[in-house]
């Protein structure tokens, strides 16, 4: 806590970095999750892309970047990434080009591309020890083609293609352990809701080399069904209730930023979406309900027990 | 503009024309503009893509006339009508917009913004009003078809809004007529050239110049802004703008924060979020129509 | 320059060596392996200096391939058959990314059904995409071939990468005798790359490969792309010019092999070209007056060249080492197509499809098709497309059917 920069709200950057004037929907999570990544980046980047919502960051000729950018495809922003930090590498190696000139090497996919189809790429990227920050803005589908379920669509969640009475059946992929079993550099847990936390992961994220990984949940109006307004409150409510761990992965070790103590039931937050609507009304489902709470509850049993300090 | 687009295609359908119908998107997004075009006949329709010669162009959200992107005027000829839903006079957007054909007023409800829920089925009622085809079973049974999943009390309310915008173009009834086809004898030949080789720094997709976004006015997108009392506020240190997903609201030389009205997509999480509760989120038009761009202080 | 025996795989390692690519990303396949293998051992013993970075595959492959030569080094990479198509969305990604290099292609026929044997289906299949291709018909040719594309690649009025495609087996591990030009000659005719502008650094920051909306925009990129490759067939015979200057070989965008006066030509690429040669010899011999036409480059499709030699033609047996399912041999259809702006003067083209997954073609198959040839252009009429295929090769296959019980066609209950 003391090697951080950001203490309180008021050591946060004053302005924020990123253009104005994006294609991204009113009060989404990711870009304001974003934001707060972007303005401790700095333009010394090169942001590599894969095909997703902030694939619209940049439609040609507007583009808010201060620094770089590269559009790759959907599966392999990673490798996108190997190669042009590499070739910047073999660039400052052979002296053709000065070491002020190089940029850090960032890959934004949403969670379509981290949990689904680019995790061969970066499976590989991260066994290479590729040097690279990987930063997924989760919405917990495929938002940008209208909201279907992905791998990290939550259990019971309605989306454009599980509208069941039941919602999605399956269960949200857990990508921070598949991304810890590698042995990367770092691996956290952020959102936007939380600014503090979120800045000082970033900060310590830039301090190491390697690969590197920040989970943001990405609260999502149209995806998730609630008034662009409640953004905010609804991932603080994801961090509250338990849902959304905020935990980071280093030196082997898992460790949690923030423990809530009192944990919220979890349907504080589930009600306040409409994409769980389906789990109150016109009936109250227990048995979704009930199972999305134990699964919570058993997640921080599971870290009591291994951490009784906290 | 989909479900528009869909009533009054599915109510000519009904009464026995061919139809094509299609929504067009300018970009995947929520709030930026879309539309959508309905061709019929009692021909077969080869004609594809967006209608360049418009018999009848309906505007639901009258700010965007002024966006050159939303394109509202291509393609207007003097016979073309012109149907806006607004709350000014037909008369002062005849003159505004030097149109030569005829502009129809459809009233804009009261500064009721559920009411915009309905915006697609009286659009598609008024439409169905200026022309004499269409009858008004035609529009209900097209209405109970298209929002067929959404339950019999939303069908009927939008039966009603869509009815009762159709009573109200009585006046107008039969002033869009089906427009003339294309001549082959003569025509306006195409401009085609032949595309020189450029150098790659041009003809590859490359944004040379940072930050050009800003050239995009996201503040178009709006329809309630939000206005900060500076009284009130405590600078707690920019809450608001850390929390604005768009990085529209900075910081003055005092440490007040300032909302950027160009880019403010009016998503109200500043109001939201304000631990002083000094944002307030206000109707856009109001304060349009008052002529400020900035902030009451 | 002194002259060694060597496989078309390791001319292609040479030519990436001499080339002095500086990042290689690799993945193996059947028949390339040999060339990483060789560029990964001469860069452990420090022989060579590169990068080589092997990927997970070969869609990612491609993209580090094109991000390396968007950032700004030069870049090369192998590839054959299923690993070039499961690359085939970054193949056309990085080709408007205007990122050049120079992707090696050993030909290997495609599943299904699967089999590692040679053909040109692979490589016809990246011809729509904005990568140039150059065929190659000998090892020296391979080595060569390669150093004359990065000079057409990264020159500015191209800036576009090229596939340069070489048999698998019959060239790729087959030897033949083959100059290794000197390094200081090679720098002479290769300079280092110098991406211009169009690189990433950090005093200037681009945003490349934005996507667009509206059509205009799309248009434009796409056809600016086109307009590109067209200009590589002049950029192609500058190269080879200052090439033959330096190093004493010619080659041309369509080689003629013995087209002086001819009345006849085959039309084919690649290695089974050099049997054509062959076949024209014999028939020579045997008082015929034919020739061989052999396109090395045919994206772009270098339809003056082709028209040009095919003056005075009557008859043409263009034999395709693959096929377009549904319509035919590929060169074919691309030629006929072509000629259709010769009038009445143009030649009858007979389409034959040999050597599909590795099969041989013979030199009797060659008189015969020559025969063919001439009885269609007295005819004035061209047969119907012919597989080049056997009695004796059915037999096989019958037989083969009989072990799978293939004639047991009835439901088991």
């Amino acid at each position: 806590m003391s090697e951080t920069a950001f203490k309180r709200m008021k050591d946060l950057p004053s302005a924020h970095l990123l253009g104005t004037g994006t294609a991204m929907c009113p009060g989404c999570g990711g870009l304001q999750g974003f934001q707060g990544i972007y303005d401790l980046l700095g333009e010394k980047s090169v942001v590599v892309n894969a095909a997703g919502c902030m694939t619209l960051l940049s439609i040609y000729p507007f583009t808010p970047f201060r620094g770089s950018w590269l559009y790759t495809a959907m599966a392999s922003a990673p490798a996108g990434a190997q190669g042009v930090r590499d070739a910047l590498d073999i660039l400052m190696e052979k002296k053709k080009m000065p070491p002020e000139e190089n940029l850090d090497v960032v890959v934004l996919t949403g969670d379509g591309a981290a949990y689904g189809m680019g995790l061969s790429a970066t499976s590989g990227a991260i066994e290479r020890g590729l040097d690279f920050l990987y930063v997924c803005y989760d919405n917990e589908g495929y938002g940008n083609t209208g909201q279907q379920y992905s791998g990290a669509t939550p259990h019971g969640a309605r989306t454009a293609t599980s509208k069941g009475p039941e919602g999605y059946r399956g269960q949200k992929k857990d990508l921070f352990s598949i991304w810890a079993a590698h042995s990367p550099s770092y691996v956290a847990t952020v959102i936007g809701a939380e600014p503090l936390d979120l800045a000082r992961k970033v900060e310590k994220a830039r301090k190491l080399a390697g690969p590197r990984f920040l989970i943001l949940l990405a609260p999502c109006p149209p995806g998730w069904d609630f008034d662009p307004k409640e953004s905010v409150e609804i991932g603080q409510l994801a961090v509250r209730t338990g849902v959304w761990p905020l935990k980071e992965y280093v030196n082997g070790e898992i460790v949690h930023t923030k423990v809530p103590y009192s944990r919220l039931p979890v349907e504080e937050y589930l009600k306040r979406q409409g994409r769980f609507h389906h789990l109150f009304s016109p009936k109250r489902n227990d048995e979704v309900l009930n199972e999305v709470q134990a699964r919570v509850d058993a997640y921080w049993q599971g870290v009591k027990e291994k951490s009784p300090v906290h | 503009m989909k479900v528009a687009s869909r009533i009054l295609g599915t109510a000519f359908y009904i009464e026995g024309f061919n139809v094509q119908d299609a929504p067009r998107y300018g970009a995947e997004r929520r709030g930026a503009p879309i539309f959508a075009y309905v061709r019929a006949s009692h021909e077969s329709i080869h004609e594809r893509g967006i209608i360049e010669d418009p018999d009848l162009v309906i505007v639901a959200d009258d700010s965007l006339v002024p966006i050159p992107a939303a394109g509202i005027l291509s393609g207007l000829t003097g016979r073309t009508v012109l149907l806006i839903n607004t709350r000014e006079d037909a008369k002062v957007w005849k003159e505004r917009l030097n149109l030569q054909g005829p502009v129809v007023a459809l009233p804009a409800e009261a500064d009721d913004y559920a009411e915009l829920r309905f915006i697609g089925a009286r659009c598609a009622g008024a439409a169905a009003g200026l022309l004499d085809a269409i009858g008004r079973n035609a529009m209900e049974e097209a209405i109970g078809s298209e929002l067929a999943g959404m339950g019999s009390e939303t069908v009927a309310k939008n039966v009603e809004m869509a009815l009762a915008a159709y009573d109200l173009m009585k006046p107008y009834e039969g002033s869009v007529g089906e427009g003339a086809p294309h001549a082959a004898r003569t025509y306006k030949r195409p401009d085609w050239i032949d595309l020189p080789s450029e150098e790659t720094r041009i003809s590859a997709p490359d944004i040379w110049q940072p930050l050009t976004s800003v050239q995009v006015k996201t503040g178009l997108w709006r329809s309630e802004r939000p206005v900060i009392d500076t009284a009130g506020c405590n600078r707690c240190w920019w809450i608001c703008g850390s929390f604005c997903p768009d990085g529209a609201i900075s910081l003055d030389e005092k440490g007040y924060p300032r909302v950027d009205y160009d880019f403010c997509k009016g998503c109200l999480i500043c109001v939201a979020q304000c631990p002083s509760h000094a944002i307030e989120a206000r109707p856009e038009h109001e304060d349009r129509s008052a002529g400020t761009r900035g902030e009451r202080t | 320059m002194k002259g060694k025996l060597l496989t078309g795989n390791g001319a292609a390692a040479w030519g990436a060596r001499l080339a002095r690519a500086d990042y290689i990303p690799a993945f193996p396949i059947t028949p390339q392996t040999e060339i990483i293998e060789t560029l990964a051992a001469w860069i452990d013993e420090g022989q060579v200096e590169a990068r080589l970075v092997t990927l997970e595959s070969e869609h990612s492959m491609i993209t580090a391939a094109g991000a390396a030569a968007a950032t700004g080094v030069r870049v090369f990479s192998a590839t054959s058959s299923q690993g070039l198509l499961y690359g085939m969305e970054m193949i056309y990604t990085v080709a408007g990314w205007r990122a050049p290099f120079v992707l090696v292609n050993v030909s290997r026929g495609l599943a299904t059904p699967l089999t590692l044997e040679p053909d040109h289906n692979d490589i016809m299949a990246t011809r729509d995409s904005g990568f140039l291709q150059i065929h190659c018909a000998t090892c020296q040719e391979v080595l060569d071939t390669i150093l004359m594309a990065y000079r057409i690649a990264e020159d500015k009025r191209v800036r576009l990468p090229v596939i340069v495609n070489l048999d698998g087996f019959y060239l790729s591990f087959t030897r033949e005798p083959v100059a290794i030009p000197a390094e200081e000659e090679v720098d002479r005719f290769l300079p280092p790359f110098d991406p211009g502008n169009i690189r990433f650094r950090a005093s200037a920051p681009v945003s490349q490969a934005s996507a667009v909306l509206g059509a205009a925009s799309y248009s434009y990129f796409r056809y600016e792309t086109h307009l590109a490759a067209m200009q590589a067939l002049a950029v192609h015979d500058e190269a080879a010019g200052a090439f033959a200057e330096i190093f004493g070989r010619s080659y041309e965008a369509v080689e003629r092999y013995r087209m002086e006066e001819a009345e006849f030509a085959f039309v084919m690429i690649g290695s089974f070209a050099t049997k054509a040669k062959d076949a024209v010899d014999r028939l020579r011999a045997a008082g015929w007056k034919i020739g061989l036409l052999r396109p090395r480059v045919l994206r772009p499709y270098p339809k003056g060249h082709l028209l040009k030699a095919l003056a005075g033609v009557r008859g043409v047996a263009v034999i395709d080492q693959n096929i377009s399912v549904g319509r035919g041999g590929v060169l074919h259809t691309e030629l006929a197509a072509a000629l259709a702006d010769m009038g009445g003067r143009r030649p009858v083209l007979a389409s034959f499809m040999g050597g599909l997954g590795g099969r041989d073609i013979s030199p009797q198959e060659f008189y015969e098709m020559a025969s063919v040839a001439k009885k269609a252009a007295e005819k004035g009429e061209a047969p119907p497309p012919r597989l080049l295929y056997t009695e004796t090769e059915l037999r096989e296959v019958r037989r083969l059917q009989a072990i799978a019980r293939a004639d047991q066609m009835e439901e088991r209950r």
